[in-house]
């Protein structure tokens, strides 16, 4: 277990943090959601976070994007953190324009794709791109169907998302993610609104960008991948990082009586 | 029914359809444009602003237009010293301007509801995917909120076109001569209220036959994705 800790720590030195939280905490009055939470992605590291409902997980990944503002705690995206100011009832981001300009760089891919109604698959696309990055038209829309390529409905780049299977719909959410070129893609239970056979197809997206050295932090429910898609796995329950390390080892020998709960009912 | 005199009134109530046309135009865009200002109050402005919306909305859905018109055009005729002091009894005096004033007004309260609607109908699933790729304000507005909020808005707003259309009618009773005014004089001169009203519904229906058909085809347009069959592939 030290053994393992320090060679951790050995190998994150030589490699920067796409993505670091320092105790990060979080009220929903009355309920505490997050008590102090601190997590660290390398570059290249697949983080599975898991936890019951309730746990905290969600907030987490909401946080590093500041779709939540939590109430303390340091969140970083490449080095750079988010600034907040503690206001009189809440705390509020410093600058708004900061967190724009960071959200750039963090690809979220929801529970239930959110993909822009009056928009087709490719304007979907190539939406962040053209509008919120201002790069070149014509070089995003070739970029964009060379990720829908990728994830597998090119044939699908003139249809509206009402007119996708779910599947279709997440595999589309992910190649608006990838299309920001993001550091950093977060996962929102990608696979939980989906039909049973449809999770496969998505799941499949998700071990390719993990294979090709992508920064992402996936919220899941899907022991499988946590097991051999992810480098490292965390534990939440209630608000607290319950056990974390690499899931061969928390898989094989886990620590507390939560996760083992967890892992038997799961 | 004669109807040959029927073609005649026909050709003299058609005189007053531009005077129609205009009257309805000109307050459906200002109306409209008045309407977007308070729809973002009612939706953004907090407290205060959602306050002072509400007041207006009561006020000028709550009497009727025809109150409105008669108050806007007799009404302030008492106040002509004043209104000649600041300039403006100019638009006042213009029964033309006064039907615009209080069908704009009118419309503008009613469209209000109807964006306001439209606008936070928009799911906030789309708004926060929206975000978390780094936009906000403006280009947030611009880009997703209100294309999401025109479409869900147009059905209920077609309708406020066309009930706007035939409230034009209502300007005759302060003197102007569209197609209603010109129908009560011709009714004065001639006695045959029956062909006259029927010559001007037809009219009205006619109007409405093309606004109706306009609006369809422009809802078709906005809304392939709610068309079952996928587009054919490019």
């Amino acid at each position: 277990m030290f053994d393992r800790g320090t060679s951790l720590a050995a190998d994150n030195k030589n490699r920067t943090a796409a993505v670091s939280v320092k105790n990060l905490r979080k009220c929903f009055r009355p309920l505490e959601v997050l008590k102090g939470v601190s997590l660290e992605a390398c570059e290249g590291e697949v983080i599975s976070i898991l936890g019951s409902s309730g746990s905290g997980k969600i907030d987490v990944l909401r946080c590093i994007n500041m779709l939540e503002v939590p109430d303390s705690g340091e969140i970083c995206i490449g080095g750079e953190m988010f600034g907040l100011t503690k206001g009189r009832c809440k705390t509020q981001p410093a600058d708004r324009r900061q967190v724009d300009r960071l959200r750039e760089h963090i690809g979220m891919v929801f529970q239930n794709f959110n993909l822009w109604s009056h928009m087709t698959i490719l304007e979907n696309v190539i939406e962040a791109p053209v509008h919120v990055q201002k790069r070149n038209r014509a070089e995003c829309i070739e970029e964009a169907e060379a990720l829908l390529e990728r994830v597998g409905i090119a044939d699908k780049r003139n249809y509206y998302p009402a007119h996708l299977s779910g599947g279709q719909q997440q595999r589309a959410a992910i190649a608006r993610a990838l299309a920001q070129r993001p550091k950093v893609m977060l996962f929102d239970e990608p696979t939980s609104a989906l039909d049973p056979e449809l999770v496969g197809e998505v799941l499949k997206v998700m071990r390719s960008l993990a294979e090709e050295g992508r920064t992402m932090l996936v919220v899941t429910h899907e022991m499988a991948f946590a097991r051999d898609g992810s480098s490292r796995v965390v534990f939440l329950h209630k608000g607290v990082v319950e056990e974390e390390g690499a899931p061969d080892e928390i898989f094989q020998n886990p620590k507390s009586d939560r996760f083992k709960q967890f892992l038997s009912n799961g | 029914m004669d109807f040959t005199f029927m073609g005649e009134t026909f050709l003299t109530l058609l005189q007053g359809l531009p005077l129609t046309l205009e009257l309805a135009t000109t307050s459906i865009l200002a109306g409209g444009i008045l309407a977007v200002i308070i729809a973002l109050i009612a939706v953004i402005g907090g407290p205060i602003g959602r306050g002072f919306t509400q007041g207006y909305v009561f006020v000028f859905r709550g009497s009727p237009l025809l109150v409105q018109m008669f108050l806007i055009y007799y009404g302030l005729g008492q106040f002509r010293p004043l209104l000649q002091e600041l300039g403006i009894w100019i638009i006042f005096r213009e029964p033309y301007w006064c039907a615009v004033i209080s069908l704009t007004l009118n419309t503008a309260a009613y469209t209000s509801e109807i964006f306001r609607g439209g606008l936070q109908a928009v799911s906030i699933q789309q708004v926060e995917a929206a975000r978390a790729c780094g936009m906000s304000g403006p280009l947030l507005f611009r880009r997703i909120v209100l294309p999401i909020a025109i479409r869900q808005a147009l059905p209920a707003y077609g309708n406020e076109i066309i009930l706007m259309l035939k409230a034009t009618a209502l300007a005759s009773v302060i003197t102007i001569m569209e197609i209603t005014g010109l129908a009560g004089k011709l009714i004065a001169d001639s006695f045959r209220g029956f062909e006259v009203f029927i010559v001007a519904g037809a009219i009205y229906l006619a109007i409405t036959f093309v606004v109706t058909r306009l609006l369809m085809i422009i809802e078709f347009w906005l809304s392939p994705h709610l068309r079952m069959r996928p587009p054919s592939l490019t």
